[in-house]
């Protein structure tokens, strides 16, 4: 699968709890629907977090990986 | 969930932290949140009050050693500084306990300005916490 195309890239990375979240709401408010948002994270926590983000806030995640406890999630904004 | 009120209770440093990272999180998701500062908790909405605020007891000597990890964490260490990114999204009120005031000597002369007012209790509980979606207490 091809990574998805950023728009923008938020990097969380050495940062945790509610930081990495606080930061990825702000981020998604300043884009237009149709942007793609990249998150880098080093929180585990996010591995919960932004998925369930996501269904709840109607965005979309084109995918998530994992390298060298880095995660990478791509966002799609849908409103 | 639309709105969360949260009772604070306590000012120590370590302990106050949750109530406010909660707020924090919830309030940049757009939920409304409604805090209400009650005991010594209230001191924190005082003028010079929450950059003051310390650890209590027996992790008192770990104080320097959480600092770090909350700036580590991209946390701010200053609780007022905490307060004030909380006010700035726009989403957070913080109201002082009338009666906490009164004992602990917060009036609204030396009542920092990111906080609403001061408050009765049957107010709050029955107008923010038993209207809210989510209530809590620390």
């Amino acid at each position: 699968m091809d990574t998805p195309q950023a728009t923008v890239t938020l990097d969380t990375s050495g940062k945790c709890c509610p930081m990495p979240m606080v930061e990825t709401n702000k981020a998604i408010k300043a884009l237009a629907v149709g942007d793609v948002l990249e998150i880098i994270a080093t929180d585990v926590a996010t591995l919960k977090d932004i998925p369930s983000w996501c269904e709840r806030t109607g965005q979309t995640l084109l995918s998530s990986s994992e390298h060298d406890q880095t995660l990478k999630f791509y966002v799609r904004k849908n409103r | 969930m639309k709105t969360l009120a949260i009772v604070v209770t306590n000012d120590a440093f370590d302990k106050i932290l949750t109530p406010l990272g909660i707020a924090y999180l919830m309030a940049a998701e757009d939920v409304q949140v409604d805090m209400l500062f009650v005991n010594w908790a209230v001191t924190a909405l005082k003028t010079g009050g929450a950059s003051n605020l310390h650890i209590d007891g027996r992790h008192a000597e770990d104080e320097e050693k959480m600092r770090a990890g909350m700036a580590k964490a991209g946390l701010p260490t200053d609780m007022y500084e905490l307060i004030k990114a909380l006010k700035g999204t726009g989403c957070v009120n913080m109201y002082a306990c009338s009666m906490a005031a009164a004992i602990f000597g917060v009036d609204e002369t030396n009542l920092i300005p990111e906080a609403e007012g001061i408050v009765g209790l049957a107010w709050f509980l029955n107008e923010k916490a038993d209207k809210a979606d989510h209530y809590q207490y620390f």
